[in-house]
């Protein structure tokens, strides 16, 4: 088991008023799953993805991930777990403007003060499997937005995370693009990458193994 | 990690060049002033702390009870440093010191240099350290002279200059001196300051041999070294008793003519002076009182500058920030902290800062020359080069990168993930801190700016003060020649009388104003008249002086062209008159030293002193072949540049090896505001690059501001507004910004203004309108920077702001 969700709410205070963003949710991961989150707009699958990846937190329930409870940790040691397994995938990709391509994949692991030699090598592995060596000196807004989005994932994957959070990550993208990718996440889940992708497209929901539809911050089907 | 940080920072910087460029142009020209000015100010405040025994010397001089309060004295007769010594304790050393002009020889050169009679305890006192010959007793013998380096160069270039003879003219004769010593030259930050040293005892006749023994003539300074067991103010108690002693005559006549004592009962006191104060010190109002408040203000001024110019690197930074919050989500996802994150936007801020710091020095050391010139100081990198205060300089700096650069960076690291994810900054608390440091940004644009105002007018209200004399067409020139001045005079006047635009010359023992020679001396007699004591200036003058001068004539007749026959007459001013009180004024006498003058006329009222000071009483004498150093010549309007240049070309002719220093008396006058207008031209420099960084500041502002803006704009000109409403929409919250900057300045600028045009009895006032001229030119100079912006803002297409979204 990866992670497993208690009873696990979001409710936020505004303008007075409580609104529940996410209603007391169960779910439980395991190793190895490459799950779609479905819904309408506003149902919460982004706040849910965020609040498994740790920026945001759970207000009321449980959450455990990797055995650890994780409402227990100090704000460094959850920072420190998932700087340490989990990699994020954007919609607007969020790659770093000011940096090549090399240097956005290479930042991870800066942050994790991998030496100089090591870097060079997993960066080289990684551009070397996505195709994209010959982009390496580029910035990002030299290339497309499929491209970007490989850039984006590249650097989710170079920490070796054992989980990948996707917000809507073809969002931005064509249907030729998107297949890519989502053929992409389909080898890694096959590799050992636990994912969870949050989309609204029945296309993309079909590669991953199990389907969650949320409405109003509820889970409806499992 | 360091190189990822320093390459993003250098790309981020060149991405926002506009920002960039506008910081680092502001952050060294503020740098760069600051660093001129603190200069200045360092080495003004650095003034006679060169003496090892610094802490230990002191000038003496007295408060003297007069009728119209506290007078200092610095002058002390000759008998009086050696009695202190020996009646007092606490006087470790003690030398009596008179600075005077020395004429002198050596081969066929003759140079005019600054001399300085004083007692051998000198070299022991003050470290000006000997080094070549005698350094033992350089001056115990009357025949010695020691010369500063500087000096010997001057009379003996390359030769050897100890054991050499020199002449120095006394007494209208050229008496001979060994060079004994040679004395390192001293820093310029030393109030004492002389070419050659001689023995207190070779002067001249009328200085010293007159005054031997005498406690009534009074014409040297004395400055001693206090004992470390005693304290300055303990040591001005003791001398109680020393002064009832030796100042009987004046005490009692103090005490009969009703004199008011000091708060402890004495009419006398004897005072020490710490040297550091010396040159802050103001002798003129009464009880002594040391000012710093020059050197203050301008170090004052260069803060405020780099103030302004950090705030407007703080708000841009923070206002440029909203555009990194994706990268700085980004990065937090990826597993930065906030310590990585701080420290990647500090070093950002680092690196512009040490940009701007080297520029600012560079463009210091590119001033440095027009900056000496423009404000008379020989302040240079010198004064900032002691280890402590590099540390200091260092420390403060770091301090200002800190605040500056570490404030924005850390509100930055600061942020939430998600929030910045988005893109959304959280409150607009932010821009209250803006909007405050904006406005004291103007405030202190607006307080320098009419400070300058108010100055400028004092200034030239000064300048062109009638001060009862004729100051546009009269030439003044002193004698600098070897003849004695009557000779002299009558020299000048064979040459220069028949010139058509000559109309009359004189001459006179004291100058107005300042002259090129730039010395100048007061005489002030005190007598007896009728019971009371007397206080009046005295002038000794020659045939024509009240014509020359345009000076009015009230009562009774002026000095005869027969000079002679009006020896023991006397001309009085108004202030003379009214203190002598007398119903019939002409024809009163006055009694000085068994002869008795009368009053043959009175004079009105002329300002023969700077304007901080009421017009004192004053006599006007006829003595014959007393000094008459200075000549004045009067001249007809037409050509003034023609007239000048004959007297110059008499005098040349009259005394070939003499310098012609002659200049128009109201010359004279602009030289007496120097310090004025080195205080006009500081803060006028500094107003005019505080609003300048203001407006850079204001400028980057209404850019971001119109360009986070541009939607609302575009929707605001869908909807129907006109070009002109919404330019006021942007507009009108930057100009309410300075307009309570105005409110804020103005009663600051117009205490401060009042409070300093109290040192002048004549003065400017206090008028509304320069203050709201500086609060005009602050708004008009705002407006003008946001218009382009605003304006370009007000007329784009909305279609194209639009179309973003």
């Amino acid at each position: 088991m990866l992670l497993e969700l208690n009873n696990a709410s979001r409710i936020i205070k505004s303008g007075g008023k409580k609104i529940t963003l996410l209603d007391d949710i169960n779910l439980t991961v395991e190793e190895g799953e490459f799950i779609s989150l479905m819904g309408p707009s506003g149902s919460g699958k982004s706040t849910l993805l965020n609040c498994i990846g740790m920026l945001d937190n759970f207000t009321e329930g449980n959450y455990q991930f990797l055995d650890e409870l994780v409402e227990q940790m100090k704000e460094k040691q959850r920072a420190k777990l998932y700087k340490e397994y989990i990699g994020f995938v954007f919609q607007a990709y969020h790659l770093i403007d000011e940096l090549t391509v090399y240097e956005n994949i290479e930042t991870p692991l800066l942050y994790k003060s991998i030496k100089s030699s090591e870097r060079k090598a997993l960066v080289g592995d990684i551009l070397d499997r996505f195709n994209i060596v010959g982009k390496k000196d580029l910035f990002p807004t030299q290339l497309s937005g499929g491209q970007q989005q490989l850039v984006g994932i590249a650097r989710a994957l170079i920490g070796k995370p054992k989980l990948i959070l996707a917000d809507e990550p073809t969002g931005n993208l064509n249907s030729k693009q998107s297949e890519e990718i989502m053929q992409l996440f389909s080898t890694l889940n096959k590799e050992g990458v636990t994912i969870i992708q949050a989309t609204h497209s029945e296309t993309n929901a079909s590669y991953g193994s199990r389907i969650i539809n949320l409405l109003d911050g509820s889970i409806v089907t499992d | 990690m360091i190189r990822n940080y320093f390459k993003i920072a250098l790309r981020n910087l060149w991405k926002n060049r506009t920002f960039t460029l506008l910081n680092i142009i502001g952050l060294t020209a503020a740098f760069g002033v600051a660093i001129l000015l603190a200069m200045f100010s360092i080495f003004q405040l650095s003034f006679d702390r060169f003496h090892e025994k610094e802490d230990q010397l002191y000038q003496v001089y007295s408060e003297d009870s007069a009728a119209d309060g506290i007078e200092a004295n610095t002058s002390k007769s000759e008998p009086f440093a050696a009695a202190l010594q020996d009646e007092t304790t606490g006087v470790e050393k003690i030398t009596r010191y008179n600075g005077s002009g020395v004429l002198l020889g050596y081969q066929d050169k003759e140079l005019w240099m600054n001399g300085a009679y004083v007692d051998p305890d000198f070299f022991d006192m003050f470290s000006f350290p000997i080094i070549k010959g005698d350094s033992e007793n350089p001056i115990s013998s009357e025949t010695s002279i020691a010369i500063t380096e500087r000096a010997a160069k001057r009379i003996f270039g390359d030769e050897n200059a100890v054991g050499q003879t020199v002449t120095v003219l006394r007494d209208e004769k050229e008496v001979p001196f060994t060079v004994s010593a040679i004395v390192e030259d001293f820093p310029n930050t030393s109030s004492i300051g002389f070419d050659v040293l001689l023995n207190f005892k070779s002067q001249g006749k009328h200085a010293y041999e007159r005054a031997i023994g005498r406690w009534d003539i009074e014409n040297h300074n004395v400055y001693m070294q206090l004992s470390k067991s005693i304290t300055a103010s303990q040591f001005e108690k003791s001398t109680i008793d020393f002064t009832l002693l030796h100042y009987k005559d004046e005490i009692d006549s103090a005490k009969r003519d009703g004199v008011q004592p000091n708060a402890e009962g004495n009419y006398r006191q004897i005072k020490l002076l710490p040297l550091a104060d010396i040159s802050f010190a103001n002798f003129n109002q009464g009880i002594v009182s040391v000012n710093r408040t020059m050197p203050y203000l301008v170090l004052g001024i260069a803060m405020l500058i780099l103030f302004i110019a950090c705030v407007n690197f703080i708000n841009m930074s923070i206002a440029k920030s909203a555009q990194r919050l994706r990268e700085i989500g980004m990065r937090k996802t990826l597993g930065a902290n906030k310590k990585q994150l701080f420290f990647q936007f500090w070093g950002e801020s680092v690196l512009v800062f040490l940009l701007s710091i080297s520029l600012g020095i560079l463009m210091a050391t590119l001033l440095l020359p027009w900056f000496q010139t423009l404000f008379s100081t020989e302040a240079s990198f010198e004064a900032l080069l002691s280890p402590s205060l590099l540390f200091v300089l260092i420390l403060s700096v770091l301090a200002i990168t800190l605040i500056a650069g570490g404030y924005p960076a850390f509100l930055m690291s600061r942020l939430g993930t998600i929030q910045s994810l988005k893109g959304k900054l959280e409150a607009s608390g932010k821009n209250r801190l803006r909007n405050s440091l904006m406005v004291v940004q103007f405030s202190i644009a607006i307080l320098l700016i009419s400070g300058t105002l108010v100055l400028w007018n004092q200034v030239d209200f000064m300048r062109t003060k009638d001060l009862g004399y004729n100051k546009e067409q009269v030439i003044a020139f002193p004698l600098n020649g070897k003849r004695n001045d009557q000779q002299a005079l009558q020299l000048v006047r064979d040459a220069l009388q028949d010139k058509t635009n000559i109309v009359s010359i004189s001459a006179s023992n004291n100058i107005l104003g300042i002259g090129k020679d730039r010395s100048r001396t007061t005489s002030v007699l005190g007598f007896d008249y009728k019971g009371r004591g007397v206080e009046t200036h005295m002038l000794v003058v020659d045939a024509d002086y009240i014509e020359t001068l345009d000076l009015s004539l009230i009562l009774g007749r002026s000095f005869r062209k027969n000079l002679a026959s009006d020896s023991l007459s006397v001309i009085i001013n108004e202030s003379m008159a009214k203190q002598l009180n007398e119903e019939q004024i002409l024809n009163s006498k006055i009694n000085l030293d068994d002869k008795s003058f009368t009053i043959v006329g009175v004079i009105k009222d002329f300002n023969f002193q700077e304007l901080d000071q009421n017009i004192a009483p004053m006599s006007l004498f006829a003595l014959p072949n007393w000094n008459l150093r200075n000549v004045y010549v009067k001249v007809t309007p037409q050509n003034l540049e023609q007239a000048y240049n004959d007297v110059k070309a008499a005098w040349k002719i009259i005394e070939p090896n003499a310098e012609f220093q002659g200049s128009f008396l109201n010359e004279n006058i602009d030289r007496t505001l120097s310090n004025e207008r080195t205080m006009i031209t500081m803060i006028g420099s500094g107003s005019v690059l505080a609003i300048i960084l203001s407006c850079i500041g204001l400028f980057a502002m209404s850019m971001l501001i119109v360009s986070q803006r541009r939607k609302e704009i575009g929707v605001r000109k869908i909807v129907g507004a006109s070009v002109s409403a919404i330019t006021v929409l942007l507009t009108k919250d930057f100009l309410k910004l300075v307009v309570l900057a105005f409110l804020i300045a103005t009663p600051i600028a117009w205490w401060a203004m009042n409070k300093w045009l109290q040192n002048y009895v004549y003065r400017i006032d206090l008028d509304i309108w320069m203050f709201l001229m500086a609060g005009g030119i602050s708004v008009l100079i705002a407006m003008l920077t946001i218009a382009g912006k605003t304006i370009k803002a007000a007329t784009s297409n909305p279609v194209n702001s639009l179309r973003t979204e």
